[in-house]
Order: structure tokens, then C-alpha cells, then sequence
């Protein structure tokens, strides 16, 4: 194992955030005041001392920043404005770039010419492909009056690129998750971790994605509801266009009460609430979480935001028939919804929907694993 | 007037210790002296890199280079390496530091630039001829550093006024049970000399008295002292005590840190000097509503006079001792802790009346209770807590409340940890510290020794206390441990850290002395000379400068005592002028007389 200070880190995490490393004189209240921490997994303080001491590889065989979910509580009391909190996010930001095998994702956190250069790209193209392949657009209505707003692009094709995209991010997670799970599990410090183990502790996985149950126990159950709303918004959405995308983006248009206009709505209004919330909070920077917004946060919300408006206007310009309107803003909502599909869920913030639960997993597998350890221990002591 | 060599004057600020001085226009100020040739701003035009420096230097053809700013230290080596590159002297790098005179205001600023670029000492600059000190002296304050200042004047023969605001002297030090680190009994060492400042011929003891205006000039100070009615006649009290027996009204006692219960007419404690009763007039029955009156019917010496007038008294001094001491910071500020919400979460202050054998216990650790009429107080009889925890740091080294460490808290938590085990050996005693400062004679063996003791010490500050069925739980980071722990305890003593008085700001500008950020009195410099202001005739002793314990206190008093007492020997001190003006005209004048002597 190292053992040496590595004084290279401290510069490195300047470029994701860090303000600053050496204002800590490790007093534990942070830790003690935590609502997550235990003793398994003592966070922030071990993280703070880790970081300061250089320790790369023992903070990448750790998963304790991703346990935080910053109520800010550490950073409000702290006695050294050493703000924990906000170094756990930097830290997060730190892991999400290490995890990742291209080397993207650093680039995103630390510069905003590749950032917002690589979604302005991303969105060029696709306003490029809508015009090189401007098709069929049929300015008539449809016998309810609605547009007809397949016949800007033929459905099968968005579906295959929808599908195309979905198998790029989906292969950029898992394998970072992969890489996640190497250094966890082969890492400083790892643990052996039974077979069994792994099926046993997997509902964990399911049962934190769907509720964030720690969340709720972090600061008050306000924060949890608002993050809950625009996660479970975004996951029906998600789920609609991927996988149910000839089933929702129809030309008919159903009565309100139809489970198609029903899921839409509330997927909707779960983003707009969550938004909204956030958006206010980082602006009054109401709480401590929301003092400090990096590049990367603002970047996320005002893309997600986006989409949602475009998506709404979309919409309504299909109901009420306005064809030329509903056409230029469907090219606009792709255009911010690609890039931020693109660049935030495999490189960036929104990658949190995977690291979060899949470490909590880890975290509960290597606690079971170590009470396993000792049982086996025991029971050959006593034998 | 001789001429002034080509210079350059680098203004280096940190936006953290501007102290509202605008570098723009100090900059303009500076321009305008003949023979600078160049001004730069930190931050603005210049980085402190040699090679720019350099470069700077031959463009505009500098010979000498001033430094200006609160730490302008900072900068030297820079441009000394640039000016030895360039030819020159490194002896042309001057530096003008406004720390060393405590400059607060544009002006001082200006003249002590001024004065550094004419090659003058500012304190020269600033001197006007001398002026007669008077012998006599005044001490505010009589808390330990208070007193033994006034007794090492007032035995040399020399007259002292001894102010003190409340009704005793003593102070804080008459609260406390045993000092550290050789646990002597505190009131053994304070009471002799409380009771000689009593007796003294050459102290004249002001009770009840404040400052409240200050004229003439240093070497003949006019004071004006505000002394409160008493209300009792200080030479007929014979100090039986009737009165306060028969007084029916009830209320806190500051002198035990409001743990228990006093009465309207009272005296603090039974060693108080003077030995005499006095009313509180804010819970007097009679004089608020005009109903009871018992006290004076019942006064054997008839001394009690409901019609007495607060009085100015008017004295003139040749110098002033400030030894106004702290106050404990109010841990009810720190929500977490429920200090105010749960009765036996206790500050050290209250715990030390608790443990001291004089105190409304009897020196018994109990519970703090609810009497009949709903007042929170200890009570000699009832339970004993078994398990008792210590949290170091309260209000200190919190960037939240006050940065600074206080300095005593490590050191008297590990005293009332001992108490605690002396008093309870069967009981469990938890030290929560961050960093153990025993830094003095003695400490560090009596850490040893508490330790031994089997005090239980653990590295982690405690975050949260919370109260359940009658028993505290403490949660706190085991940080040597790798651990967290939920301790059950029966009973809190926050280590409160010292603040500066709330009337301090007050008081300085009254006297005209400087005060630091913190807020404690600021003395000319940190290192070499603790008790002097810039006023050669206000001497600084005790904590109002700054936190110390015991030891370091009596030190300071005596420290303040021989400054004053050379003060007195010489007769006369310097005296200074101010405006900028008049200072520029001398640093000129003074400068050309050097010349004509060289």
C-alpha cells in the first residue's frame, strides 16, 4: 500500500471544486454529527483526512462520498468553515471522473470549453441530421386537429437512435460501474465477499434506487420529497421514450385520462416541481447544499430544465395545431435532450443514478461480508 | 530640508486587513511627496516578482524602495533580491508597518508612511516635549490582576483608586474552588490580598463605581467615576446580616453564577471586601414599589438610607490600569448542545460553585433541581450524578463564535475532572478535547496526572446532546478510535471560553486605547510588551488583554505595576502630538536637522 503523502491530489481537486483542503483540524464534529455515517463507513471527517494526506487509492476503494447526500448540517457547524459538505461534492465529482475509462468525464468537470463544447456539438448534430434529412413535413392536421408530428422524422428511426444512444450510455455506466466495483472489491483495504452474499443483499439495490431512503434520512423529509419527485419524474419519462416510444409519441391525441397523458403529466410535473425547488434554492442559496454550485450543477439543471419546457411546449403546439411551431421545437428539445442524455449520465452529475445505489450495495455487502468473516472465525475458534 | 532619494512605494494590503483604509487614496496621498517616482497597489499593478521589480526599478531609475501595509515583511525578500540585482543597496528597502503602531485610521496611515519615507521614526515624529505625571493611580477592575497591580503600587507609597463595578472585589478568581496545576485552594491565595486592599492606606476602594468620563491628558488624567447607591452606609454596616435574613425578596446570585438564590440587600460572599451589605436596586421592593422596608426596620446600626443617590467623584491620576477582565461565553448559542433547555447541562462557572466547598452545595456534586417557585438551583441535599462528561472548547477555536483559544479551558477542565474524582471516586468522568494545550509549568505533569486518575479522555468533539429519561446522551467521533460513541452521562460541563466584556468597545473609546478584532485591548506589540497602550499613561493587566490564567494574570499586574511605578519615579512621560499636519511638519523638521548634522 502507498505510504507516502501524495501532494498532487490537493491541486488535482482544485480543478473539480475544492476550496480549500488544509482548513480542518479534525475535530470529529462533522462525523459525530452526520445522520448517515456509522461506524463501517465514518464520513466526511476520514474522507477530509484521506484527501489531505493524498490517499488516491484508498479514496477509490472507498464509496463513503457517495453516502453523503450533503444536508449541509457538518458544513453549518463546523468550527473551521472547513465546509465538509462541500468537499464531500468535490469529492463525488473527483470519483465520478476516476471511475470513468475514457477520461471524458475529468475533462467535463474541469473545463467548460469541453463541456459546453461537447454539447454544443452534440446538439449541432442533431439539428444537422433534422436538416439533411428534412423529410416529409406534412403541415396538415390530423382529424382532431392535432399535428402530425411524426411526419417530421419517421418514428422508427428516432426509436433506432433512441435505442442506439441508450446501448452508448448504458455501456459507458456499466463499465465504469465495473470499474467501480474493481477497485471496491480488489482495492486498499477489500474485503473477500462471499458469492451468496451478492444475490442476498441485491434488493438493496432495487429498494434504495426506487425509494432513496437515506435521503429521507439526511435533513427532513422536504428535501427528500422534492429529489424524489424529480427522480421518479425523470425515471417514468425515461422509461416512456426509451423503451415506449411508438406507445407515447402518437399523432392521436387521447382523452386526459388516458394512462398515456396521465404518466406524461405526472413525469412532468415531478420535474418541473424538483426543478423549480432547486433552481430557487441555488439562486437564494437557501441551504448549505446550495451555496456552492459548481459549472457541473448549474450545467445539469438548466439542460433538464430545458428539455422539460421545450418538451411541455411540444405538447400543447401538438394539441391546439400548430404545426411549424411543434416542428422547430421538437429539433430543440432533441437538441438539449441528446447532449444532456449524452454528457451528464455517463460523465457528469447525473451518473449519481448509479453510483448511489450501487454503492450503498457495496457499502451493505461488505458489512455483511465482514460479519460473515467473523462468524466463520468463531465458529472455527470454538471448534 | 534635504532631498529625497528617487523612491518607489509598494502598498501591499490583503483585502482581510484593509481596517477601512482605502489604498487609492493613500496611493494619491503618496504621489504627492516629493521624490516618489512610482506607486503600486498589490493586487493592481505589481506582483511581488523579482524580475518585474527589476525591471521596474531601471525604468524609472529608483533608488530606494518603501514597503507599506500591515505586513509589509512579507514582501522584503523580493525586492531586496531585486535591488541587489539592480546595483543598489539592499539597506533602500524600507518598510512602513502599520501593525507596529496599531494604525486603524487613513491618517495614522499617512503620517506613518510619511514619517518612512523622510527616514523618521514615527514615535519621534509624534513626540512634543514631556509632561508632569501625576503620582497617584487608577486601577479599573479588581479582579486578581487589579488588585495585585494596586497593591504593588500602593506599597511602593504611592496612592491608588481601585474601581470595581460590583459590590466585591475579587473577581472571578473568588469563584473558583483550587487553582491549577498545584490545586491550591484559590481563596487561600486571594482573600490575604483582598482584605490588604481593604486595609491598604494607600488604596482607596471605589465599589459599585464605573468610568464614565475621561479628560485632560496622559501623565494628568481627570476622571470622572460613576458610583452607584449602595443604599447602606458603608462605615455604620456592622455586617450582621438581619437584613438580608428578613428580606423577602428572592433572586439569581451573580456570585454563583445564578445557581442559587440571594436576597435584595445581600453581600456577594462572606470574605467579600468591603464586608458590608449593599441593595440591588432592581429587586428591591421598596425602592421599585415602595412596599416593605423590612431591612431598615430591622438594621441594628440604622445604616440602611432608601433615599441614597447614585455620586460622580471626581479624581485626577498620572496613569490608569486596565484590568477589566472577561466574561464566559454563553454556550446557549450553540443549539445543539440544549445548554438553558436541559438543567443539568452546566458551564464550567456554574459547575465550579458546584464543586467549591463555599459554594451552595457545600461542595457536594448534586443535580440541578426546580425549587417551589420554578427557579432552577442546586440544592445541598438530593441525588449525586455517577457519570460525568467534560467537553472541552466551547465557544473557542470556532470560527463560528470566537477563532482564538482561550487558553485556561483545557487546563481547568482537567482540575474539575479531578475534583469530580476526589469529591466521587466511584463516578466516571469523560474529557471530550480536540487538542490538549497544557502548555505552562506543571501542566503537562498534571495532565499526566488526571490521567492516572482514570479520568477517561477522548479525542473527539462532541457534537449533540440529547436528553432522555433523565440522563444525557452525547454523540461524539472517537477519532483515535476509528469509532462512534453514544455516551450516557448524568451530567454536562461545557468548557466555556473567555470573551472580551460587552461594555469593552465602551470603555476604549472612552479611554482612547485600541482593541483587536477578537475585541480584547490591544497592547503596543505582542511579543515584547503586553501592558503598555499607545498611551504611556494606560497600562494594561489581566485578560482584558487577551485570555491567561492565574499565574499569567498576577505576572501582567505586576508587569502594569513597575510600568506604572517608572512612570511615577521619572516624573514626567513623552507626550505626543497627532493630526497629520503638525506630524508631517516635524518629520520634515527632524529630518532636516539630520541632515545638517551629517
Amino acid at each position: 500500500m502507498n505510504n507516502r503523502i501524495d501532494t498532487t491530489l490537493k491541486a488535482d481537486l482544485k480543478k473539480f471544486g475544492l476550496q480549500s483542503w488544509n482548513d480542518c483540524f479534525h475535530c470529529g464534529n462533522c462525523t459525530a454529527l452526520c445522520p448517515l455515517t456509522e461506524d463501517a463507513n465514518l464520513f466526511p471527517r476520514n474522507s477530509i483526512r484521506t484527501m489531505q494526506m493524498g490517499l488516491k487509492d484508498k479514496l477509490m476503494s472507498g464509496v463513503d462520498p457517495w453516502l453523503c447526500y450533503y444536508c449541509g448540517e457538518c458544513s453549518d457547524t463546523c468550527p473551521r468553515d472547513a465546509n465538509p459538505g462541500e468537499v464531500m461534492m468535490t469529492l463525488r465529482r473527483y470519483l465520478t471522473s476516476l471511475y470513468d475509462w475514457t477520461g471524458l468525464s475529468k475533462k467535463f468537470y474541469t473545463s467548460k470549453v469541453w463541456e459546453l463544447g461537447a454539447i454544443l456539438l452534440l446538439g449541432g448534430m442533431v439539428v444537422l441530421a433534422f436538416a439533411l434529412f428534412f423529410p416529409t413535413i406534412n403541415p396538415e392536421l390530423t382529424a382532431d386537429g392535432g399535428v402530425r408530428i411524426n411526419s417530421i422524422m419517421p418514428l422508427q428511426w428516432i426509436e433506432w437512435a433512441d435505442w442506439t444512444m441508450g446501448i452508448i450510455v448504458a455501456g459507458l455506466l456499466i463499465s465504469n460501474l465495473m470499474r467501480m466495483y474493481y477497485k471496491i472489491a480488489f482495492g486498499a483495504g477489500a474485503v473477500r465477499i462471499p458469492l451468496a452474499l451478492y444475490f442476498k443483499e441485491a434488493w438493496q439495490l432495487a429498494f434504495h434506487f426506487s425509494t432513496q431512503w437515506k435521503f429521507s434520512k439526511c435533513d427532513g423529509k422536504r428535501y427528500w420529497l422534492w429529489h424524489w419527485l424529480l427522480m421518479s419524474g425523470y425515471t417514468i419519462m425515461f422509461i416512456l421514450i426509451m423503451v415506449f416510444l411508438p406507445w407515447f409519441q402518437t399523432e392521436e391525441i387521447f382523452e386526459v385520462w388516458h394512462p398515456q397523458r396521465l404518466l406524461g403529466y405526472y413525469a412532468t410535473f415531478g420535474l418541473l416541481f424538483g426543478l423549480t425547488a432547486v433552481i430557487i434554492g441555488r439562486i437564494r442559496k437557501s441551504n448549505a447544499k446550495f451555496k456552492f454550485s459548481h459549472v457541473s450543477d448549474w450545467l445539469f439543471i438548466v439542460m433538464l430544465f430545458l428539455t422539460v419546457l421545450t418538451g411541455i411546449l411540444v405538447h400543447f403546439f401538438r394539441i391546439y395545431g400548430m404545426p411549424m411551431a411543434t416542428y422547430y421545437l421538437y429539433v430543440a428539445h432533441l437538441a438539449v435532450l441528446v447532449p444532456m442524455i449524452m454528457i451528464e449520465v455517463p460523465f457528469s452529475k447525473w451518473s449519481h443514478l448509479a453510483y448511489r445505489p450501487f454503492a450503498i450495495y457495496f457499502a451493505n455487502l461488505r458489512k455483511a461480508a465482514m460479519k460473515y468473516h467473523e462468524k466463520t472465525e468463531i465458529s472455527l475458534a470454538t471448534t | 530640508m534635504g532631498e529625497i532619494k528617487p523612491t518607489g512605494v509598494f502598498l501591499a494590503f490583503n483585502l482581510s486587513d484593509l481596517n477601512g483604509i482605502d489604498p487609492m487614496e493613500l496611493g494619491e496621498y503618496v504621489k504627492k511627496i516629493p521624490g516618489i517616482r512610482k506607486v503600486w497597489i498589490s493586487g493592481e499593478e505589481l506582483d511581488p516578482d523579482p524580475r518585474k521589480i527589476l525591471t521596474e526599478i531601471n525604468e524609472h531609475k529608483l533608488k530606494r524602495i518603501i514597503l507599506a501595509g500591515y505586513e509589509p515583511g512579507m514582501y522584503k525578500s523580493a525586492f531586496s533580491y531585486a535591488m541587489n540585482e539592480a546595483g543598489l543597496d539592499i539597506r533602500d528597502v524600507g518598510l512602513a508597518s502599520f501593525s507596529e503602531y496599531a494604525v486603524k485610521t487613513i491618517d495614522e496611515a499617512k503620517a506613518v508612511l510619511y514619517c518612512t519615507i523622510f527616514g523618521i521614526p514615527y514615535p519621534e515624529a509624534r513626540k512634543n516635549g514631556s509632561a508632569i505625571v501625576l503620582s497617584e493611580t487608577l486601577v479599573i477592575g479588581a479582579g486578581i490582576a487589579g488588585i495585585q497591580a494596586a497593591l504593588e503600587i500602593a506599597d511602593s507609597g504611592n496612592k491608588v483608586y481601585l474601581v470595581e463595578r460590583t459590590g466585591t472585589i475579587g473577581g472571578h478568581m473568588a469563584m473558583f474552588d483550587k487553582t491549577f496545576p498545584t490545586l491550591d485552594c484559590a481563596a487561600c491565595i486571594l482573600t490575604p490580598k483582598m482584605v490588604d486592599v481593604g486595609q491598604h492606606p494607600n488604596i482607596e476602594l471605589i465599589t459599585l463605581g464605573e468610568v464614565s468620563e475621561l479628560k485632560g491628558s496622559t501623565g494628568n488624567f481627570e476622571v470622572t467615576i460613576n458610583k452607584k447607591a449602595r443604599y447602606v452606609d458603608e462605615n455604620a454596616c456592622i455586617g450582621c446580616g438581619v437584613c438580608s435574613e428578613k428580606c423577602p425578596q428572592n433572586t439569581y446570585s451573580e456570585f454563583d453564577a445564578s445557581t442559587t438564590l440571594r436576597k435584595a440587600i445581600y453581600i456577594p460572599f462572606p470574605q467579600a471586601v468591603p464586608n458590608k451589605y449593599l441593595i440591588d436596586a432592581e429587586n428591591c421592593r421598596f425602592i421599585q414599589e415602595e412596599k416593605c422596608g423590612v431591612c431598615q426596620k430591622v438594621c441594628p446600626a440604622e445604616c440602611i438610607d432608601f433615599n441614597d443617590q447614585d455620586k460622580d467623584i471626581h479624581i485626577k491620576v498620572g496613569n490608569i490600569v486596565v484590568a477589566t477582565g472577561f466574561k464566559t461565553f454563553d454556550p446557549g448559542k450553540i443549539k445543539e448542545f440544549g445548554y438553558g433547555k436541559f438543567p443539568n447541562v452546566l458551564t464550567s462557572l456554574e459547575f465550579e460553585r458546584l464543586i467549591n466547598a463555599a459554594g451552595p452545595t457545600g461542595g457536594n456534586i448534586r443535580y440541578r433541581t426546580e425549587d417551589k417557585k420554578g427557579n432552577w438551583v442546586f440544592k445541598p441535599k438530593g441525588s449525586e450524578p455517577e457519570r460525568i462528561a467534560l467537553i472541552h472548547c466551547i465557544g473557542s477555536r470556532d470560527r463560528n463564535y470566537n477563532e482564538y483559544c482561550s487558553r485556561v479551558c483545557c487546563m481547568y477542565s482537567l482540575k474539575l475532572a479531578h475534583l469530580v474524582k476526589e469529591k466521587l471516586p466511584e463516578s466516571e468522568v469523560y474529557e471530550y478535547y480536540i487538542d490538549m494545550r497544557a502548555f505552562g509549568k506543571g501542566y503537562e505533569e498534571f495532565y499526566n496526572r488526571i490521567k492516572e486518575e482514570g479520568v477517561h479522555i477522548i479525542r473527539g468533539r462532541t457534537a449533540r446532546i440529547a436528553q432522555e429519561d433523565g440522563h444525557l446522551t452525547l454523540r461524539t467521533e472517537d477519532i483515535l478510535n476509528h469509532r462512534l460513541i453514544e455516551q450516557e452521562v448524568d451530567m454536562v460541563v461545557l468548557a466555556v471560553g473567555l470573551e472580551p466584556r460587552s461594555d469593552a468597545e465602551k470603555l476604549a473609546d472612552l479611554l482612547g486605547i485600541k482593541r483587536e478584532a477578537s475585541g480584547w485591548f490591544l497592547e503596543t506589540t505582542t511579543g515584547c510588551d503586553q501592558c503598555s497602550t499607545l498611551d504611556q499613561g494606560i497600562h494594561l493587566a489581566g485578560v482584558c488583554q487577551g485570555p491567561k490564567d492565574i499565574p499569567d494574570s498576577v505576572a501582567q499586574g505586576s508587569a502594569a505595576a513597575s510600568k506604572v511605578l517608572q512612570n511615577i519615579i521619572k516624573g514626567k512621560v513623552d507626550t505626543d502630538i497627532s493630526g497629520l499636519h503638525d506630524i508631517e511638519l516635524r518629520a520634515k523638521e527632524l529630518s532636516s536637522i539630520m541632515e545638517d548634522e551629517s
